[in-house]
């Protein structure tokens, strides 16, 4: 393991050589990977995942003047609600449906819009114009000689999961 | 007159809350005292606007102020993280203060539209009503919440905001409720009837709204929103251009100077596949180098060369409009989904028939999406040509697009009783989270009363028609392809479906051609819409009144379909012309 540690480029790199042939299930994944990414918040990692909310942190808005006058208020932290009230998604989404069924009302899952019939138009990944074919190797759309040759030379499984 | 009035909304109030409530919670609470304050006080049936704070809480900007001014703040609702800044984090509008952009990192509290991360929104929720910036305590508090808003959700709301910071008062109810109300103030409706697009940055949602109610079982969700296109054009100018996966900040300002709503996409796709001579599609984009440049923007073609010879150019072509088109076709990029139209459509459809017209004569459009240039000459041509051609088709697109649901809480606060739906501090502590959501949301379903059982004959052989019609394939000798088998599924399918918003693809009749889809209003108007393909045309049938179609292809023949059909009687010729 230790003896061979190429960087991650150069893996990549005599993965393209090679010209393997992406299958079907790598396709897939790929596009949930697609998918999810353009749910996401961030593509990087975080620059500073040391820093976070705190109460030791100097705060830069605690100047005297901008402090509230209360003082009877009950102060809680964020950490207090976060465990508090730590559900996910999915199990939120869950509880509607049930209470949804209870009380005969539309769900959440309900009111989602509905698939598509239609086929799909395919784009040239390369230029973002109307497409006819698609690369062998990694199933990727392109429309012309100028675009497979861009592709083929500098992108070619390079996005495979 | 007015008294007596209000005192009989308040009657009403208690029977419904007591068939609502078998423990007659709310009767009793609602009972002698609050009657008895009104009639000696009656100027406290409205809610002091000064001492009122208006939260529209989106899940990427917060839009709060007094009820009293006349625009409200918009507060990013996120935590940033600045490369360059490694002892500091920027909450809210903090932002304003970091002077390098680039690369900024994200910590946003909410998933899909929903608030999972109270660890974020926590501290942005101080930052903006717990300090001097719109605070909160003391007074009253209208707040938006997401439609289908979770109850752990509201939950943890009410507590924070009733417990720490100490408000006197809550109402709670959908952004969309404010929209239409102002809508509805601003055409004279006394109870609105319209239909609210809400397009904002997790997702766009379609409510109609009918009669001042409304109609839950209408409401369709696109889980398409403003963070989808800006991670789109991230993925697509990476791929071509220059690696900006790291540049949300940025490309979502790229996105709001260049990106529009193409009207017709074939015919604009092709005007950017033109050399620059003809192509008026194309742009230059200076990016931002947050030392010279603060933002970027499209350059002046003619100054160039002179002005920024070290700065970075984008260069945006089909992209500006191609990312705002997965609005309109999700499929595009591969998501499996119906586009923004057929959602518009289909919750039209989910509502009494008695009023799928009015709805189609009031549609409004509000959220970050609807800045989009173009995007309401989209909606309105395509919805017409979709749309049973009796049907006025009528677009409303607020010039403050972003704000308009705050400016309808104003509105709401002006409304006869609506001081009444506030739940007070003494209420939270006495019946909790739970006891008091119930007045936060109201689920009102309009179910069609009308049989369908008629009409679905009629719908059958309306299809037949259509499969006559052999509308996908363009020469005449391709009708001996038609495969029978194909035609009988296709009837079948509309059986068992049964209702009129069934809509199903059309069989392809030749390799490369893709299915249509058959829109059924109702026994006398169908529309047919081709795929969004380069190679279909546009077909729209209506058997009351004749179609208009159009067809755009680079490479086949144009094809022009006519459909006469005075009434839907199954006799009527069908005519098919070729151009
Ligand atoms: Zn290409
Ligand atoms: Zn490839």
């Amino acid at each position: 393991m230790s003896a061979q540690k190429p960087t991650r480029g150069s893996g990549r790199l005599k993965d393209s050589e090679k010209r393997k042939i992406v299958d079907d299930s790598t396709r897939r994944r790929r596009f949930r990977r697609m998918l999810e990414l353009l749910e996401s918040d961030n593509y990087q990692e975080d620059p500073h995942a040391d820093l976070v909310m705190s109460k030791k942190l100097p705060k830069f808005d605690d100047e005297p003047e901008q402090r509230s006058t209360r003082t009877k208020k009950k102060e809680r932290t964020a950490e207090y609600y976060q465990n508090k009230y730590r559900k996910s998604f999915e199990q939120m989404v869950e509880e509607d449906r049930i209470d949804a069924e209870k009380n005969g009302r539309p769900s959440y899952l309900e009111a989602e819009a509905r698939s598509t019939d239609f086929v799909a138009r395919k784009f040239c990944n390369v230029c973002g114009f109307f497409s006819k074919y698609t690369c062998v190797t990694c199933g990727i759309r392109y429309c012309s000689i100028r675009c497979m040759t861009i592709h083929q030379e500098t992108r070619c499984l390079k996005w495979t999961a | 007159m007015k008294m007596n009035e209000t005192i009989e909304f308040d009657m009403v109030d208690i029977k419904r809350q007591r068939i609502d409530n078998k423990n007659h919670i709310y009767g009793r609470r609602y009972d002698k005292p609050k009657m008895k304050n009104k009639s000696e006080n009656p100027e406290d049936e409205f809610v002091d606007e000064s001492r009122t704070v208006i939260i529209d809480s989106g899940a990427y900007t917060i839009k709060t102020e007094l009820a009293s001014k006349n625009e409200p703040m918009l507060i990013p609702n996120c935590i940033m993280k600045a490369k360059a800044e490694r002892k500091r984090l920027f909450i809210g509008n903090q932002i304003d203060e970091c002077r390098d952009c680039s690369g900024l990192f994200y910590l946003l509290p909410c998933e899909r539209g929903y608030i999972t991360k109270w660890e974020v929104q926590k501290p942005i929720w101080d930052q903006v009503f717990n300090k001097t910036l719109c605070p909160v305590n003391d007074k009253h508090v209208l707040m938006t919440q997401p439609l289908f808003n979770f109850k752990n959700i509201q939950d943890c709301t009410d507590e924070i905001f009733f417990e720490e910071y100490e408000i006197s008062s809550l109402y709670r109810c959908n952004p969309t409720d404010l929209v239409a109300l102002k809508y509805g103030l601003e055409r004279g409706m006394r109870r609105e009837t319209c239909l609210v697009v809400d397009s904002g940055y997790s997702f766009t949602h379609i409510v109609p709204y009918i009669n001042g109610k409304k109609c839950s079982n209408g409401i369709r969700r696109l889980q398409i929103g403003g963070k989808m296109l800006t991670n789109h054009m991230k993925d697509i100018l990476s791929y071509r251009q220059y690696h900006v996966m790291e540049e949300t900040y940025v490309i979502n300002q790229v996105k709001e100077d260049t990106c529009f709503v193409s009207e017709n996409f074939q015919n604009d796709l092709k005007i950017a596949s033109e050399g620059a001579s003809k192509n008026h599609i194309v742009r230059n984009y200076i990016l931002p180098d947050f030392n010279t440049i603060r933002r970027g923007y499209i350059s002046d073609p003619d100054r160039i060369k002179d002005m920024h010879e070290n700065c970075q150019v984008l260069r945006l072509n089909n992209e500006r409009f191609a990312v705002p088109e997965i609005l309109f076709t999700p499929s595009d990029i591969g998501i499996n989904s119906v586009g923004i139209v057929d959602c518009l459509i289909d919750s039209i459809k989910l509502c009494p028939r008695t009023y799928h017209d009015a709805l189609a004569r009031n549609i409004v459009v509000v959220g970050g999406n609807a800045l989009l240039p173009g995007f309401k000459n989209r909606l309105m041509k395509e919805l017409q040509s979709r749309m049973p051609a009796k049907w006025v088709v009528d677009i409303t697109v607020p010039e403050k697009s972003t704000i308009y649901a705050w400016q309808g809480g104003k509105s709401f606060l002006k409304q006869h009783g609506s001081v009444e739906k506030f739940v007070t501090k003494k209420e939270y502590d006495e019946f909790g989270s739970s006891g008091i959501q119930r007045r936060f949301n109201e689920w009102k379903t309009f179910q069609e009363e009308e049989s369908t059982k008629e009409v679905e004959m009629k719908q059958i052989s309306l299809i037949d028609h259509v499969n006559k019609l052999n509308v996908f394939s363009r020469q005449e000798d391709l009708v001996d392809q038609v495969d029978s088998i194909e035609q009988k599924e296709l009837s079948q399918s509309y059986v068992l479906d049964g209702s009129v918003t069934s809509n199903k693809s059309l069989s392809a009749l030749e390799e490369g051609s893709t299915p249509g889809l058959l829109n059924l209003f109702d026994d006398k108007n169908a529309v047919l819409t081709p795929p969004p393909s380069e190679k279909s045309s546009e077909i729209s049938i209506c058997s009351e009144s004749m179609s208009k179609m159009k067809s755009s292809q680079e490479e086949n023949l144009q094809v022009k379909y006519f459909f006469q059909n005075e009434d839907s009687e199954e006799e009527n010729p069908l005519n098919l012309d070729f151009i």
